[in-house]
């Protein structure tokens, strides 16, 4: 029994026998983490007295009897745009290099509820946007399927983390990909939820109109177990939806027959996509038809239109954030942060307006697609992880992102493996999505798929 | 025929000079080198966005209230 790579449902199972305890589980991770972090950084800083003192209060609590959930004693860690009273929470920045917050944010409050185990911090591009960055007080992230390579981000550390077996989960944040993206490039599940499903409050902000916290996990039943913790509302973020949250598990096992999936034309074959995506794309395609899905072509707006809009309301919005320090410490940036900031200052008002009001128009015509088909698919990522060297070109504006228009939507969507590149034998992915508040519906697909599929039981070497 | 602002020339470096420091900003010279290579990129970006839109068209931010005094 490989102990780094037990899914969250596995470990669950093996407290229940009294097979495995929290601690051992938590031990053998840190030591993990211990050999290898040198050469993936995922983790700007590790907790191990927080974590054992925890592994040990669960465990204590299993043997008596008290489980109170499925998340009781199963390690996790944090992106560092997380706020965690008396722990630094960085964003990753020379800028909040020595906050250390008097709160927990909202989400966090519910996993310490939950029983979980905080391992630690995690690497994040900065400030959730600017990376990958070579001149911060930490290094980048890598991608544990082979080094030379970036986990993608901007929730770098998540996904290199879960992928590498260091935790079973993490939670990362998504403004325009940067749960997905990083779950695509690493060969695990990534899942955004609808806005306003899961509170920002205590969360670094990017984007306020298109910020969501989510779960990276490695498979999709056990990211149905992290949202179940953390969705609801809360009357303290102005963006939180009081929405009834379902029993995400009880519909996992309802298979996809019968369903109507909609693959998006023209995304994932976009100029510059991986050769081998389409073969993976069509593969997976005939996964979900002999589950008994209806898969039709759906015609949406081009990946372009979508990342502009996306992009222009995020600098716009990124700007006023960091204005104060741009004005008076520019330098203490990142480059690529600073050169994606900085825009937004001269964006105009009227672009702006005239970027929401384009939202309206693109989310509209999600919604009406959404009432033929249950759920998107598309791929999860265009290309296979970008090699990390600081002379690659920024991708912000010169590549079209394919997770942006479910930001745009705000809608739930997941990534998850469907595959591996022949050359370079680095993850493949696929997305889904579906209507505001049918995470259900998502969780569900996904898990048909990884049920007849074993991509995301594949796991990286390390050495 | 989209309407939007791609037929308007690029900015020069001079009026991008211009137009940070109307925004307040006193950049070093290299940082201010820097956005000046990055801006025509977003400039290009930025003017893409469809301008013909009905006058009651709705921006997707639209103001509620409880959103504000319920916390």
């Amino acid at each position: 029994m490989d102990i780094a790579f037990l899914t969250i449902a596995e470990l669950s199972r093996l407290y229940d026998r009294r097979e495995l305890s929290p601690v051992e589980v938590t031990r053998a991770l840190l030591d993990r983490i211990a050999v290898h972090d040198d050469k993936l950084h995922a983790f700007i800083r590790t907790t191990p007295e927080i974590a054992l003192r925890e592994a040990e209060l669960a465990e204590r609590e299993l043997m008596a009897g008290n489980r109170r959930g499925k998340l009781h004693g199963i390690p996790y860690a944090l992106k560092d745009i997380v706020e965690t009273a008396g722990i630094p929470t960085t964003g990753h920045s020379k800028l909040r290099q020595h906050h250390v917050p008097a709160a927990d944010a909202h989400l966090v409050t519910l996993l310490k509820q939950s029983g979980a185990i905080l391992m630690g911090k995690l690497a994040t591009w900065e400030f959730a946007l600017g990376g990958p960055s070579y001149d911060l007080p930490w290094p980048p992230a890598r991608n544990p399927w082979n080094t030379d390579h970036l986990p993608g981000g901007s929730s770098s550390g998540a996904g290199a983390a879960v992928a590498a077996g260091f935790v079973p989960a993490a939670i990362g944040t998504d403004t325009g990909g940067s749960i997905r993206g990083p779950a695509a490039f690493c060969g695990i599940a990534g899942l955004k939820p609808t806005y306003g499903r899961v509170s920002r409050r205590g969360v670094f902000p990017n984007t306020f109109t298109m910020d969501h916290c989510g779960p990276l996990t490695r498979s999709a039943a056990d990211s149905a177990t992290m949202l179940q913790v953390i969705a609801g509302f809360d009357p303290d973020d102005p963006g939180s939806e009081d929405c009834p949250v379902p029993d995400y598990a009880a519909g996992l096992d309802g298979g996809i027959k019968g369903m109507r999936l909609g693959l998006v034309e023209g995304w994932h074959t976009s100029a510059g996509a991986h050769p081998d995506l389409t073969t993976a794309i069509d593969a997976t395609i005939g996964v979900l038809e002999r589950l008994g899905a209806a898969v039709e072509p759906v015609k949406l707006s081009s990946l372009r239109d979508y990342t502009d809009c996306k992009t222009t309301l995020s600098i716009a919005e990124l700007y006023a954030i960091h204005e104060r320090d741009l004005r008076t410490r520019p330098q203490d940036f990142g480059r690529v942060l600073r050169n994606r900031v900085l825009p937004g200052a001269l964006i105009r008002a009227e672009d702006y307006v005239q970027a929401q009001r384009w939202r309206t128009v693109l989310a509209r015509e999600q919604a009406m697609a959404l009432k033929r088909v249950d759920a998107f698919v598309t791929a999860g990522a265009l290309t296979i992880a970008d090699r990390a060297d600081p002379n690659n070109p920024d991708r912000l504006i010169s590549s079209p992102s394919i997770t942006m228009p479910f930001s745009v939507g705000g809608l739930p969507a997941m990534t998850l493996p469907c595959g591996f590149s022949r050359a370079e034998g680095l993850p493949l992915s696929l997305q889904i999505a579906a209507a505001p508040f049918a995470e259900a519906t998502v969780l569900r697909i996904a898990h048909a798929y990884q049920q007849a599929t074993d991509w995301h039981r594949r796991h990286p070497i390390l050495v | 025929m989209r309407d939007d602002l791609s037929h308007l020339p690029p900015a020069t470096p001079d009026e991008i000079r211009a137009l940070v420091e109307r925004a307040g900003l006193d950049l070093p010279e290299d940082l201010l080198r820097q956005f000046i290579a990055v801006w025509p990129g977003f400039e290009a970006m930025v003017r893409r966005i469809p301008r013909g839109r009905g006058y009651a068209d709705e921006p997707a931010h639209t103001y509620r209230p409880t959103r504000v005094v319920r916390g």
